[in-house]
């Protein structure tokens, strides 16, 4: 961080974003041609998980803060994006009981989904104003609570979102095609964030926030702006997530999912954006792995036993090694395109 | 009035119980700056504990009781020799995110070792019996619960005013530094620190499969996530805060209970986090918070 003009850090932060993205495209394109159906859905699912990983590094990564919600904004984004494009027919089936004529009427996919997002912002402009003045182990709790409140009303509130049961009949308007083009531009918005005026106040605000404080960073708005925009990201994922497969239910906006996609940022080392996508590719196909040997598969003529509960020990293993041996993550400080820079010098 | 009494006891029980899980968890914090997220999972094995014993050994619930609480003092103390020393001196997110490693790997070592289902643990049910004082019915355990608070507090309290260790605790938790340059072991302090939230632990245990009477890998998860909350509204690091806190939040859920109606039941935990929420954007740090440095210390 040479100098504190905004715009001094974009061309790098180009080239860094394009390398990963020509990664992730030839990753899907790859998968698109010689994967079977399971893998096409199983790299779908990474790459939601990863515009989820994208959007908690904006906030997380760049504020030091630790948040624990991001699954309920998800949540949040798919559900209003769900309820506003399923077809009227379906919803009198669906959600017979629903409120202010949320039954009566259907939206074209994309102003659902700008709906959606807006939506989600709003809520997190609203909770933002709260978590943005806590610091540490506060902020990360009420986040924590954010997240309970919400998986409660998910499950409780059943006129509108079904509780535990599942919300179906969503169309089905996303193929992976789609959602590279969303991850590459996720992508290159979480690092020019970084590299944004605000991006810049931000890290210096966690890194010292008296010092960032008498230096004239507004540490409140700086966070705001990151928390919302974050947010923007979780729906986004959330929209993916509900417009490819097609029916969603609560239960995969809580802990599980939360516990996962910080077990990927924290991997790839949070604070770039480099260390997003690298951990998210690693817990991805790692699991997948581990997730064929939890169900008990034959291996070389023995069969092993079914070990329910393994993908979870692996996760939690992940998560004390890195931080007790690379607390900084594998990445550490390091965004892609230093690294070739390095290299040649 | 009588149904007044009866909330007020019914909140005081609950309350007991926040206020141990939140006084396990203060008193680690207060040391070492780390948020234990792996509490629950010393309730939970305190609880597999009773099972094994009353399965292996003897069905004798004082056995079973005593078991559990030195299972829970042992699983506390080695998970902090085992996960949490080597980031013992790292910034407070670093422990946070590596206690909830241990406690997803531990949840799911329950799940895999055991069973993901519930396993019933009955002998505790004599703890549990509906006595009347005056014309108020009440559980016996209720009055168990906040006794045993009362006398852990109480007893806490002595040993940190009293006993030349206590002090050095209490020192510790102001300037770690300064107390090992008086000669104190570290390892001990913290070693001690983490029995002791161990035992609270145990403790709680008791009582939550006295009133359940089953266990399984997320059983200490929900208790805990209150304890946190209760720890946060009073104020993290300060004892008397997560006492406050938790007999706070144990009079909220009860008040919630009593005024909202049947068919919002199921929302009830929106509404306490919710007030939790309102509660911190009036006083960020909790209410009964240390004050805060945020200039540099050297």
């Amino acid at each position: 961080m040479s100098s504190l003009t905004p715009g001094s850090g974009f061309r790098p932060a180009l080239t860094g974003a394009l390398i990963l993205s020509v990664v992730l495209v030839a990753i899907g394109v790859l998968v698109e041609l010689y994967g079977q159906r399971y893998q096409i859905r199983m790299v779908y699912a990474a790459y939601v998980n990863l515009l989820v990983v994208l959007g908690l590094q904006v906030f997380m990564g760049n504020a030091n803060i630790t948040n624990l919600s991001h699954s309920a904004f998800m949540g949040i984004g798919a559900y209003v994006a769900a309820i506003c494009v399923t077809p009227v027919k379906i919803k009198a089936i669906s959600l017979p009981d629903a409120p202010w004529g949320l039954n009566t009427f259907a939206l074209d996919p994309i102003s659902s989904a700008v709906i959606a997002v807006v939506i989600t912002a709003l809520l997190a402009l609203l909770v933002g104003l709260i978590i943005t003045r806590l610091t540490g182990i506060g902020a990360t709790i009420v986040s924590l609570a954010i997240l309970v409140i919400v998986h409660s009303i998910f499950l409780h509130y059943t006129d509108i979102f079904k509780g535990k049961q599942a919300f179906f009949g969503i169309p089905r308007v996303f193929t992976l095609n789609s959602i590279l083009v969303v991850t590459v531009i996720a992508v290159f918005v979480a690092r020019l964030f970084r590299e944004s005026r605000w991006g810049v106040q931000l890290r210096a605000s966690a890194d010292d926030e008296v010092g960032a404080r008498a230096m004239g960073v507004d540490v409140f708005r700086v966070r705001l702006v990151a928390w919302v925009t974050g947010s923007i990201f979780l729906a986004t994922a959330g929209i993916c997530y509900a417009y490819f497969l097609g029916t969603i239910s609560a239960r995969p906006f809580y802990f599980t999912h939360v516990f996962l996609t910080v077990a990927m940022l924290i991997l790839g080392g949070m604070r770039t954006v480099t260390g997003a996508v690298l951990g998210t590719v690693l817990i991805s196909f790692g699991l997948e792995g581990i997730r064929f040997l939890e169900t008990g598969p034959d291996v070389a003529g023995i069969k092993l036993p079914e070990m329910l509960g393994l993908s979870g020990i692996a996760l939690g293993v992940i998560i004390v090694a890195t931080m007790a041996l690379r607390p900084s993550g594998i990445m550490g400080n390091t965004e892609v395109e230093q690294l070739f820079r390095r290299r040649r010098t | 009035m009588d149904y007044a009494i009866q909330q007020i006891l019914n909140a005081l029980s609950f309350g007991a119980e926040y206020a141990l899980l939140a006084l396990g968890l203060a008193i680690v914090f207060s040391i070492m700056g780390l948020v234990n997220f792996a509490h629950g999972e010393i309730i939970a094995a305190g609880g597999y504990s009773m099972f094994a014993i009353s399965a292996l050994l003897t069905g004798n619930p004082w056995v079973v009781i005593v078991g559990a609480l030195i299972v829970a003092v042992l699983t506390s103390v080695l998970l902090e020799r085992l996960a949490f020393r080597p980031v013992r001196y790292a910034d407070p997110a670093t422990g946070l995110l590596t206690a909830f490693g241990v406690s997803m790997i531990l949840q799911n070592l329950f799940l895999l070792l055991v069973s993901p289902r519930p396993i019933a643990v009955t002998n505790l049910y004599f703890l549990n019996w509906p006595i009347e004082i005056g014309s108020v019915q009440i559980s016996t355990l209720q009055i168990f619960e906040t006794v045993s608070t009362a006398v852990a507090i109480t007893v806490l309290v002595l040993f940190l005013r009293m006993s030349s260790f206590g002090i050095a605790m209490r020192a510790a938790s102001l300037d770690f530094e300064m107390v090992r340059l008086m000669g104190i072991k570290a390892n001990r302090v913290v070693a001690v620190a983490f029995a002791v939230s161990g035992l609270l632990a145990g403790l709680a245990c008791i009582f939550i499969m006295a009133r359940r009477g089953s266990v399984d890998p997320t059983f200490g998860f929900n208790p805990v996530l209150k304890a946190f909350v209760a720890c946060v509204v009073g104020g993290f690091g300060s004892l008397g805060g997560a006492v406050l806190g938790g007999f706070l939040l144990g009079a909220i859920e009860v008040g919630m209970l009593v005024v909202l109606p049947q068919s919002y039941g199921g929302m009830k935990e929106a509404f306490v986090f919710g007030i939790v929420a309102l509660i911190l954007v009036w006083r960020p740090n909790g209410i009964l918070s240390p004050p805060v440095e945020k200039g540099d210390k050297l």
